[in-house]
């Protein structure tokens, strides 16, 4: 069982970062922006089945203008990602995902507040996520660094799309 | 009962007649089942009601083409029209295919091998090319979901080996989107091929699914067609299950079976047991045939190579050539002027016995044959030259009209399709023509000749005829004839003289009749005459009357810049100068001068140091001997002259500098105190008579060098014994001393622009007679100077004086007293 992921969010949000580590399990602070489109491969074992998702690692656009909403064609699953310590990637994020779906039908995600261990740079305040829990989605908090819940994340999103 | 009826089922009967009424109401009927059919059909099993549905509708779809094709085909024209053009584009590409191996091949060893190959089976040249040079292999086989590119299923050839196809998969179709998206391809295939080195990847897009073929080496355009035919035949088979594919392919397993007949899709190299039968029998052949055709073919070569050298020939067409049982036919046109086809035979080792030519003589339109044509029927005269210009013939030069004639006629025949002649180049000279052109020479040269007037001019029947008027001084047309090659003998001219009033020539009638002096000069100045210089007034009087005498329509006459030189006049006139030079020297003041009765006088005030006004006289061309002057000497306070002055009375110092300042006479530099006095003096003189002598830049010369020694000297005393003039042996090295001191002095201040000078005094005791003691003081100084001079010290820079007893350094009653007054002291004096 395969399913098409895409990772969408704004520019250097560290989305990437956050499929390095959940693929290879590594990290590395040097950016280097993504051109197009990046694709990999991690197979997640569920209780019931093992399924691999295929993750379309797009180009981070925080010009919603030159999103290029071709790649997520065919996607069953959406991995938002926003910079903790840009408060401004939140919106980009919710405006990408509002860009997807208007063209190819709701679908399920996850929503990662990336970069977690920055804490003397979070710029997200709690109530303002407890807002987001609020309407059911599902958020982390996740590091690409520390790898802090970044499997558990995938994981989710993993058993959401094979539902 | 009926009422019973009525009230228990009365509403059903109602419902009942209505839905009965509904029933056989066909109109009511169809409105009613039109309202529900849409998601009646929309709730039927899909199967059910497409087997229920399709012969219906497969019957509709024929009335409506027998009706009507055209309806049909526009519907269906977008789907189909891809599919045409892509197979169309398809078969051309397999054509080029065929055409450029078969052409690649045709002539090498493996080629010849080929041509066996056909001959051997049957087949067609090319198919067999085909199939040797394109080895290819197909190793791996994608089936994509369009949708999400995710694979589907994937079939690899035996041993070879690739990435994840998964993620392969994805990205294939990452790059077909982005290729969409960049280049906003709207086409229904995408990419189709991609190549990298020797792999090529070829896609064909079905619906729902796209299949990639990975290729290593050059397969053949057919294969396009297999792939397309498996992918036509997965969508057969598995339509519903690749249209609902959600990323789980347990669905679709079977496929695998489809893919790998692509898979097994190769062209090898046939590497079966080399055939030693048929080679052996075939070299056999070879070697009989070797010879022969090596032969021949190098005969051919030779053949060829004289064909193209023909065909490359200017007025040679080969129309048509060939080679068989070794004989050579060519046929074709040639100009009879190319060269000889024949004749370039030689030297090119075919053998003209096998050679049958045909040729047809044409005439070539290439320039140069016509050209040379031209040149054989024309025979243009040396003056024209004919020439090649941008495929143009074009005639330069000059040739009589007879040869124009004819040469515009050949223009005219030429023009079907030949190059043009251009013969406007070519000027007419008919001798006729020539003979009026240089009569028109000469006519023209006559009317710009000043003085000559051309009033009719005309050529009738060879002869020349002109009239017209000329001045008697301007140049003679008869003369102007020489050299214009105008046969004079057919010149016919008549002239009248009248005088023209060009300026020049009432110059020079004016220059006859007036005999101007040497010293008057005549020129014209903007069409004016103009008379300049000197002239006694006799002459100016004819001149002026010969003016007026002009007036009427010729040039003004001016002689206004013409001077009366009368010989008194000119006297006057050189003393005027003279006085005038005199006014201008500084300090000579002229207060009156008069001329009377030929005879000058002249008095005032001139300075001494001023010029001499009877110098002054020489050169100015007045006559000495008629100047009465008189001058009384004064002291001009020109600053100039004050300077002067006290140049000669002060004698400055060579380190001070005299100058004047804005009508001030300034003094600067350093002076000895006594020299700054006598100058203080001077200016204070000077100030009453109001001249400014400024000293205030004056400053004391001050010297440390010169004041030790000048200490040292003065403080020198040359002492005598009682009575004696002469200084005793004992003075001697003081003397020495001295001299040198007053020589180092002399020198050094002289260096300064300085003369010193030595005072030596001589003193007496107190005893004995005043008279007797101011003698002998008098002489023990000049006995000093004597001494000194023999020493080398220059005499006229000691001065000497005798004091007698009146200065005494010490009181003539002390113990020393009359020893130490009886000496010689010195000063030094600086000016
Ligand atoms: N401290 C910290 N840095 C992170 C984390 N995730 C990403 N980064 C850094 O953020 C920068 C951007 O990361 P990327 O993963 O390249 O971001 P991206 O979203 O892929 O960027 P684009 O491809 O340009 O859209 C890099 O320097 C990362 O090292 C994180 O969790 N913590
Ligand atoms: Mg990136």
């Amino acid at each position: 069982m395969q399913k098409k992921i895409c990772m969408l969010g704004g520019f250097a949000v560290g989305k990437t970062s956050l499929v390095r580590r959940f693929v290879q399990s590594i990290f590395s602070d040097t950016y280097l922006t993504t051109v197009g489109v990046k694709i990999d491969k991690k197979s997640v074992a569920l209780p019931d089945k093992t399924v691999d998702l295929i993750l379309w690692d797009l180009a981070g656009e925080d010009d919603i203008g030159s999103f290029r909403v071709s790649y997520v064609r065919g996607a069953t699953g959406l991995v938002l990602v926003i910079d903790g310590t840009r408060a401004a990637t939140l919106a980009v994020a919710l405006t990408l995902r509002e860009r997807a779906e208007a063209e190819f039908g709701a679908m399920p995600f996850v929503l990662l507040f990336n970069k977690s261990d920055l804490t003397d740079r979070w710029a997200i305040s709690d109530s303002e996520i407890n807002e987001l829990r609020q309407r059911g989605w599902q958020i982390y908090l996740t590091s690409a660094l520390s790898g802090e819940n970044v499997d558990d994340a995938f994981r989710q999103l993993a058993s959401m799309v094979t539902e | 009962m009926e009422t019973l009826r009525q009230l228990l089922v009365g509403r059903e009967i109602s419902e009942l007649s209505r839905v009965s009424d509904l029933l056989d109401e066909p109109e009511q009927l169809a409105a009613a089942v039109g309202g529900v059919l849409p998601s009646a059909a929309a709730r039927a099993p899909h199967a059910q009601l497409g087997e229920a549905l399709a012969p219906a509708v497969e019957r509709a779809v024929q009335r409506s083409i027998q009706k009507s094709p055209r309806t049909l085909t526009d519907i269906l024209y977008p789907v189909f029209l891809p599919a045409i053009r892509k197979s169309i584009g398809e078969k051309i590409d397999q054509t080029f295919q065929s055409l450029n191996e078969t052409l690649r091949h045709i002539f090498t060893w493996h080629g010849l091998k080929w041509r066996f190959e056909s001959w051997r089976t049957g087949a067609s040249f090319s198919e067999v090319v085909l199939k040797h040079s394109l080895v290819y292999r197909v190793e791996h086989v994608f089936l994509i979901n369009r949708n999400s590119g995710l694979l589907i299923a994937h079939v690899t050839a035996e041993n070879a080996t690739s990435e994840d196809p998964q993620l392969i998969s994805s990205m294939l179709s990452a790059i077909q989107d982005f290729v969409k998206d960049s280049f906003n391809e709207k086409e229904q295939s995408g990419l189709d091929t991609i190549r990298f080195g020797e792999l090529r990847l070829w896609s064909e897009v079905g619906p729902f699914a796209t299949l990639v073929a990975v290729i290593r080496g050059n397969p053949p355009e057919e294969l396009h067609e297999i792939v397309r035919d498996v992918l036509f035949r997965i969508h057969d088979e598995y339509s519903q299950a690749l249209e609902q594919f959600d990323g789980d392919s347990s669905q679709l397993i079977g496929v695998e079976t489809q893919l790998q007949t692509c898979v097994e899709l190769k062209q090898e190299d046939s590497n079966q047991g080399f055939p030693w039968l048929v080679t052996a029998a075939v070299l056999l052949i070879l070697i009989a045939a070797g010879g022969w055709f090596f032969l021949s073919w190098q005969s051919g070569q030779r053949w060829q190579a004289y064909v193209s050298r023909l065909a490359t020939q200017p007025g040679i067409i080969v129309a048509e050539q060939k080679v068989s049982d070794g004989q050579f036919y060519i046929a074709g046109l040639r100009d009879p002027l190319s060269a000889d086809p024949q004749s370039l035979l030689s030297g090119t080792e075919v053998d003209p016995a096998r050679v049958h030519s045909q040729w047809q003589f044409y005439q070539s339109l290439e320039p140069e044959f016509v050209l040379k044509r031209l040149t054989a029927s024309l025979a243009p005269p040396d003056t024209v030259r004919l020439s090649i210009v941008d495929d143009r013939i074009v005639a330069e030069g000059e040739a009589p009209d007879t040869w124009i004639d004819r040469a515009r006629s050949a223009a005219r025949q030429l023009s079907a399709g030949g190059p043009e002649f251009d013969i406007s180049k070519v000027r007419d000279v008919s001798p006729e023509a020539r003979a009026a052109e240089h009569w028109q020479a000469y006519v023209s040269r006559l009317e710009t000749q000043p003085g000559i007037i051309v009033a009719e001019q005309r050529i009738r029947d060879g002869q020349f005829y002109i009239a017209g008027l000329r001045d008697p001084l301007a140049a003679d047309p008869q003369a102007l004839l020489s050299g214009t090659e105008v046969d004079p003998a057919r010149v016919h001219s008549q002239w009248q003289f009248y005088q023209s009033l060009e300026p020049e020539f009432v110059l020079k009638r004016l220059t006859a009749s007036l005999y101007p002096p040497d010293t008057v000069r005549l020129s014209i100045v903007d069409d004016r005459i103009v008379a300049e210089g000197e002239a006694p007034d006799t002459w100016i009087d004819r001149a002026r009357a010969a003016a007026r005498q002009l007036s009427a329509g010729g040039p003004e006459f001016d002689i206004s810049k013409v001077r009366d030189v009368s010989p008194e006049a000119r006297a006057a006139e050189h003393w005027q100068h003279y006085v005038s030079r005199l006014e201008a020297q500084p300090g000579i003041i002229v207060a009156q001068q008069a001329a009377r009765g030929g005879h000058f006088y002249i008095s005032g005030l001139r300075d001494p140091l001023a010029a001499d006004p009877q110098a002054l006289l020489s050169g100015t061309e007045v006559d000495p001997a008629r100047v009465h002057s008189q001058w009384q000497f004064y002291q001009s306070l020109d600053p100039k002259f004050v300077v002067k002055r006290l140049t000669a009375s002060l004698t400055p110092p060579k380190s001070v500098r005299l100058s004047i300042v804005q009508g001030r006479i300034v003094v600067v530099g350093e002076a000895p105190a006594a020299w700054i006095n006598r100058a203080q003096a001077a200016a204070e003189q000077l100030s009453e008579d109001g001249v400014v002598l400024d000293v205030s830049q004056l400053s004391e010369l001050s010297l440390p060098e010169l004041n030790r020694l000048r200490e040292a000297i003065q403080a020198t005393d040359i002492f005598f014994n009682s009575g004696k003039v002469v200084p005793g042996p004992e003075q001697t090295p003081v003397l020495d001393r001295l001299a040198d001191q007053i020589k180092e002095f002399a020198q050094s201040a002289r260096k300064s622009g300085i003369t010193a000078r030595f005072m030596l005094t001589g003193h007496s005791d107190g005893t004995g007679r005043e008279t007797a003691n101011a003698s002998i003081s008098a002489a023990r100084a000049e006995t000093v100077r004597a001494l000194l001079n023999k020493r080398g010290v220059a005499p006229e820079l000691l001065l000497v004086r005798g004091a007698g007893t009146f200065e005494p350094v010490v009181p003539e009653n002390s113990q020393t007293g009359s020893s130490t007054n009886r000496r010689v002291s010195i000063t030094v004096n600086l000016d």
